[in-house]
């Protein structure tokens, strides 16, 4: 019992047992790893593999925090050009001083290294409610990321939305980075529109979107197989045939446990453990008749969480075009000011002219020419102020109407699938 | 202190496990037997990810199991797991005790109702310290019992069996090494979140590269109704074939089949006709509203340009 770090070594240490470390041979590399030893070589990211092992963690973090935004680190790997998300891990939201989330950060991926996890980070994740996640923090936390040595090429923040997620039945994760103009832009930190005129940065473009794929592994393939199709259920399925009485256990048995983190949300944030617990009567599985995963594709979604999202996303619709009014009419306000201020310039300088040709018409000696510093001195222009939230509050509102636009489609195919189903009642 | 040395005490006369506060132990949970489990997907494949990536050497990885339980402590749900690092001889078995300190710690951090519930191990058998172990994790858990959770990596019938034990005394006196590992009943919970990823996760094992892209809302539903269609297909078929007398008549498929007919809501004609029309001007509203905003945007950044 005493002897514990001498016992931990070698442990470790179990790897190189038999070898001796011996110099270091690039040619027992895989090739598939040599590019990460080109340190000097370097592709733009075009690509996200998402294992679905991170993508898990990220969903049961999100969901369990839900409504709140939550954020953690991903750990992977980016080999040319390919940036591989193996695993991540959460990050607290209860208030610490900086140095205690660094020290969790760093203790976290010792301890996972240690059992041969990919250590080295790669980016960060935040889920998101609304859709509206371009705000200050994310950018400035995403250009710390980027602008790191270490990994300054590969590094991406994954935005996931579990509301759509469970209402539409369908994965709702997006991986981007910031774009090479706002990064050249935030240097200087000038957001004029000048500046953005000539650099070309839009409220499209302050990031860049980079596709993901999900990438499983063979035996993660063999365990999706397992989940769908769990050893002995045909077996199971046949003999529940024979017995009449089985159909009435099974009605009862529906749905007991509250699986939405949504239905919690409109509770008045009940607490979700004991929610959760109170389900957890032990019955028999739900259906053997269905798939095990189904999700809520074909949900209406006229119900209350439905629509009760479609009306907070139309309030903060509203709210962020108010925004924009304010935005640009306080936009408009010092443009007036300044064109004001270049007027008034302007006259002076005809009144100079004028005063000094009458002068020199009446053999005087011409007063000297104000020089373009004086001239600046004597009618001071403000300075524009910083376009960046009247951006970021553009952007987000372009994201949010981009994503109602883009459920209006499925909600009218499924409306119209209801009438497929009600119609043939009609003709009876 | 950090290191837990677990020695068969049959192989090693001068066992160093406590025996004294096992018994204690043993005793706390004799009323309090976990009865029902349930298990969240992302613990399997944190699992499944950590026996990828053991050490050359090793053949079975074990970790904790994290969860949450029922006041009463009947029933448990595993919610996640990390992986705990450990060294099995043929007499002996190590394990990185500063290393599950240390990550149960930074656990609570960023999750602070999670529990320690348990501990899980890969192989197609138990191991011959797996009594050792859970009368550890035992101790960890208290004032309940352990969940033990045994993943079979071996896949030795082409399948991948999870089992889920629970520990139980045998024999007089308590001895840690006297323990019979019992079934439990578990299931598989799918939170709603967790399935659209799942879905996903399955496209791609289907998938010949075992990539699967990431796909719109739009095509997810043409999927589902795809597969709508196909389920209904079978279903006529199979009914077109009982009423020509070519398949034997169920009784419990027949009944199952009345009880979706009557889910189909029975709504009036008019009214309903009403109820869609005005669903869909409020849709297409909606969408020309959100639509009409965003042009409106594009034309103000583009004059913000010119200027």
């Amino acid at each position: 019992m005493a002897e514990t770090k001498q016992q931990a070594k070698p442990m470790t240490a179990l790897l190189h047992d038999d070898n001796d470390l011996p110099a270091f041979d690039a040619s027992n590399v895989p090739e598939r790893l040599l590019s990460v030893l080109d340190v000097e070589k370097s592709t733009p990211l075009a690509l996200v593999k998402v294992d679905p092992l991170a993508i898990l963690k990220i969903i049961k973090h999100a969901r369990e925090s839900y409504p709140t935004s939550v954020n953690g680190q991903l750990l992977g790997l980016e080999i040319d050009g390919v940036l591989e998300v193996t695993n991540a891990f959460a990050v607290s939201t209860q208030p610490g001083s900086e140095e205690d989330m660094t020290s969790y950060q760093v203790e976290m991926m010792q301890c996972l290294r240690e059992v041969n996890v990919d250590s080295s980070s790669v980016g960060w994740y935040q889920s998101t409610r609304l859709g509206d996640f371009m705000q200050q923090p994310l950018l400035d936390v995403q250009a710390s990321y980027q602008a790191s040595s270490a990994s300054s090429s590969s590094s991406v923040v994954l935005i996931h939305d579990t509301a759509k997620s469970e209402q539409a039945g369908n994965l709702s994760l997006r991986a981007f980075r910031l774009s090479p103009t706002y990064l050249e832009l935030a240097k200087g930190g000038k957001f004029t529109t000048k500046e953005l005129a000539s650099k070309g940065l839009t409220y499209g473009n302050i990031l860049e979107e980079l596709p993901i794929h999900m990438e499983t592994s063979s035996l993660s393939k063999v365990l999706l197989h397992e989940l769908q199709w769990p050893s002995g259920i045909e077996q199971e399925l046949a003999e529940s045939l024979q017995r009449p009485s089985s159909f009435n256990a099974k009605l009862r048995a529906k749905r007991l446990i509250d699986r939405s983190a949504v239905a919690d949300d409109t509770e008045a944030a009940s607490d979700s453990l004991d929610s959760s617990l109170s389900g957890l009567v032990p019955s028999r599985p739900t259906a053997y008749l269905s798939r095990p995963m189904c999700t809520n594709a074909l949900d209406l979604s006229q119900g209350q969480s439905g629509s009760a999202s479609l009306l907070r996303q139309l309030e903060t619709v509203g709210e962020l075009i108010d925004e924009h009014i304010h935005d640009a009419h306080q936009w408009m306000y010092w443009k007036r000011g300044e064109a004001k201020e270049k007027n008034r310039r302007q006259q002076h300088v005809q009144r100079r002219t004028q005063s000094n040709a009458a002068r020199i018409a009446r053999g005087e000696k011409p007063e000297p020419e104000l020089t373009e510093k004086e001239l600046d001195k004597m009618f001071k222009v403000l300075p524009e102020p910083s376009r960046l939230d009247a951006l970021l509050n553009t952007a987000n509102l372009n994201l949010l109407t981009k994503g109602i636009t883009q459920s209006r489609g499925p909600a009218l195919a499924k409306m119209y699938l209801a009438q497929g189903l009600q119609e043939p009642a009609k003709s009876q | 202190m950090s290191m837990l040395h677990l020695n068969l005490p049959s192989l090693a006369s001068g066992s160093s496990v406590k025996t004294g506060g096992a018994s204690s132990a043993a005793a706390g949970t004799a009323n309090s037997t976990t009865q029902q489990c349930y298990i969240h997907p992302v613990v399997l494949f944190s699992i499944l990810d950590h026996f990828l990536r053991r050490n050359d050497s090793q053949d079975r990885v074990i970790g904790t199991l994290l969860g949450v339980r029922s006041d009463d402590g009947r029933v448990v749900e595993i919610r996640s797991c990390f992986a705990v690092p450990h060294f099995e001889t043929e007499d002996e078995i190590q394990v990185d005790m500063e290393h599950h300190g240390a990550m149960f710690a930074l656990h609570k951090r960023a999750n602070t109702r999670e529990q320690i519930v348990g501990w899980y191990a890969t192989g197609n058998k138990l191991s011959k310290y797996a009594a050792l172990i859970q009368d550890f994790y035992s101790r960890e858990a208290a004032p309940f019992s352990a969940v033990h959770l045994v993943v079979d990596t071996d896949m030795s019938d082409g399948q991948l069996p999870i089992q889920c034990l629970h520990g139980s005394p045998i024999g007089i006196g308590a001895h840690p090494e006297n323990c019979l590992f019992l079934p439990l009943p578990y299931e598989l919970q799918y939170p709603d979140a967790e399935l659209s990823a799942l879905q996903t996760a399955t496209d791609s094992a289907d998938a010949q590269d075992g990539v699967a892209v990431l796909v719109s809302d739009m095509e997810q539903l043409e999927k589902t109704i795809d597969e709508l269609r196909a389920m209904l297909e079978r279903v006529t078929t199979y009914v077109h074939s009982v009423c020509d007398g070519t398949t034997q008549p169920n009784n419990v498929v027949g009944k199952y089949l009345m009880d979706m007919l009557a889910v189909v809501p029975k709504i009036d004609p008019k009214q309903f006709s009403t109820l869609f029309q005005t669903h869909l001007q409020d849709i297409l509203m909606v969408a020309y509203l959100t639509n009409l905003t965003r042009a409106q945007l594009n034309i103000a950044d583009r004059l913000q340009r010119i200027v």
